[in-house]
């Protein structure tokens, strides 16, 4: 299992996977370095700076996350969408299943090998994207472990998802229906917020089953309420509108997560274990 | 047995890919296995090794079942379809098979050169596979395979990608293999390989086998002769007839079988005793490629009928 691992994360490296995403999030964090340094310094010399600048602070905060969100999702599906499915097409997977290794192993040593990446990479694109906004705009949320590891929650579930799918699905498949599942995701967690602010019912409704489908997005929901509702931050996350978090997901959505992936991690090994190459 | 199946079958659907597979290989041989393509040839490898599941029947390969991982420790694989991690060298490749095959750090640093001298990959270690050419690949596809110095070799056309220099070098390890007390199957379209190096072999057509037996028995019989004969009498033809069966005349050439070599002496003493010059013999044992060709077409016609 950890030969596969450690393979699975040299091929991120060598097969300059890692290097692109990497400078791509640079450009990002510069990119956005630059619009929350000019856009918080301009607003300050409006005739409305104090207000404005306290709601724009968190709104960059909670803008950070969730498009860095977005990358991290792609990097996750884009990584895994052909671990098995691409080596079964191109033929690398013919010398490794016969060897004295179960097939359970390959599933879950793939799982650990872009797990562990994903999560190094979160973690280091949520500290880069909070300091960003810290030395900017002065606001001080927290860097919690807790939100650190839902941070890298988000990737692991789609993880889980993308390797089910490439057990049995095509690699184009799997990369077409995992993208769908996750802006499932996306616009029912949007819909839910508009659904709060508008006292719609059903979109919260369709928010609530959509991230019952793919709960990436409550994750994110619990993420930017946890920081925005910190001790010393007097604003409501309402005023975040679709990017922020009117109600946080409970702990049991957490459990449901955790069982989520446990269920399409579990199947993706079911359906490889058994399935003729 | 090193490998023994029985009743071993695989069904795409209603479609076999084999069919009650029956096969017996001993230990230190090298087994070749034949069959026009689609015959079912790399199904029955697929399953022995562990990447297909059987639909029905049983096969215990060094004397246990299917899928045993202490088994797989002591047989290697070289696939039809090789392809390998392109963006690894020759040696972090082979390093990588060593340790699914869970060698230690001192047996994956003594085999790892080894191997890849014995494949001829030596200098090439360091090399990226992808800048490998096709034969280079499936040398060092090879090399995977000898990695754990098994006991039971699969090589399914091992010699595909290679010029005649390297199916000899490949034939070479095969043989060396066998020297060894290994077991090799192997699975080839070159007939001429196979009858160069096989002790036994099994033929397979339309999922089942057709025949199945020692290279040398396989052989033995037929034997097709050509004469060249002047002065063919009458009588000579009626005895070439009683004692031979049916021939073919052309001109001065005379065509005939016999059941084997020993009927040659007899045959040439009929032509001189009937008052026939004869200027040449020619005998020519049947080849494997007769014997398959023979065996496939009168399976096809069994299916038609």
């Amino acid at each position: 299992m950890f030969t596969i691992a450690a393979l699975t994360f040299k091929e991120m490296v060598r097969r300059r996977i890692l290097l692109v995403t990497i400078v791509l999030a640079a450009a990002f964090l510069a990119l956005y370095g630059m619009g929350v340094h000019y856009g918080y310094k301009d607003m300050g010399s409006s005739h409305y700076a104090g207000p404005m600048q306290a709601l724009i602070a968190p709104m960059f905060l909670s803008l950070g996350l969730y498009f860095g969100s977005f990358i991290i999702a792609f990097l996750a599906v884009m990584a895994a969408v052909g671990s098995v499915s691409g080596e079964i097409e191109n033929g690398v997977i013919y010398a490794v299943v016969p060897r004295p290794l179960r097939r359970l192993d390959i599933i879950l040593g793939k799982f650990i090998g872009y797990g562990l990446m994903l999560s190094v990479f979160s973690s280091l694109f949520y500290v880069a994207v909070l300091l960003i906004v810290h030395y900017n705009t002065g606001l001080n949320a927290p860097v919690r472990a807790g939100a650190i590891v839902l941070f890298c929650l988000q990737p692991v579930i789609l993880l889980a998802v993308t390797m089910f799918g490439t057990t049995f699905l095509s690699t184009l498949a799997n990369g077409i229906g995992c993208f769908m599942l996750y802006a499932v995701g996306v616009v029912g967690g949007m819909l839910e917020q508009i659904g709060h602010l508008a006292h719609s019912q059903v979109l919260v409704n369709i928010g609530i089953v959509s991230s019952l489908v793919m709960p990436a997005d409550a994750v994110y929901r619990k993420i930017v309420y946890a920081l925005l509702s910190a001790p010393g931050i007097s604003f409501s996350s309402m005023m975040m509108g679709p990017f922020g978090s009117a109600s946080e997901p409970s702990v049991w959505m957490l459990v449901y997560t955790g069982l989520y992936i446990v269920f399409f991690l579990s199947m993706s090994i079911r359906i490889f274990s058994r399935r003729d190459i | 047995m090193i490998i023994e199946t029985d009743n071993l079958t695989k069904m795409y659907g209603k479609k076999a890919g084999c069919r009650e597979i029956n096969l017996s290989v001993g230990e230190g041989q090298i087994f070749g296995f034949l069959g026009p393509n689609g015959a079912g040839k790399s199904t029955l490898v697929k399953m022995l090794v562990g990447l297909l599941f059987p639909t029905s029947g049983t096969a215990r390969i060094l004397g246990k079942p299917l899928g045993d991982l202490e088994i797989r420790r002591k047989v290697g694989f070289l696939p039809e379809n090789f392809r390998y991690q392109d963006w690894l060298t020759g040696e972090e490749l082979l390093t990588f098979h060593a340790s699914l095959y869970k060698m230690s750090r001192a047996e994956k640093a003594r085999r790892v050169p080894e191997v890849l001298e014995q494949v001829g990959l030596a200098d090439k270690g360091r090399q990226k596979v992808g800048s490998y050419s096709k034969g280079m690949q499936q040398r060092v596809g090879l090399a995977c395979a000898l990695l754990p110095d098994p006991e039971l070799v699969f090589l399914d056309e091992p010699t595909s990608a290679l010029d005649p220099l390297g199916r000899r070098e490949v034939r070479q390890i095969m043989v060396e293999l066998r020297d060894r007390g290994k077991t090799v199957f192997l699975n080839s379209h070159l007939l001429s390989e196979i009858e160069m190096i096989c002790d036994r072999v099994a033929i397979i057509n339309k999922g089942r086998i057709i025949t199945e037996g020692a290279l040398a028995e396989l052989l033995a019989g037929a034997v097709e002769v050509e004469m060249q004969v002047e002065g063919l009498s009458a009588q000579l033809l009626d005895e070439l007839s009683a004692l031979y069966g049916s021939y073919q005349v052309e001109g001065g050439l005379v065509r005939l079988s016999l059941k084997n070599n020993e009927d040659i002496p007899a045959l040439a003493e009929a032509v001189v005793r009937n008052g026939g010059k004869l200027f040449s013999l020619n005998a020519r044992q049947n080849s494997l490629e007769d014997l398959f060709i023979d065996l496939v077409k009168v399976g096809d016609e069994e299916c038609l009928q």
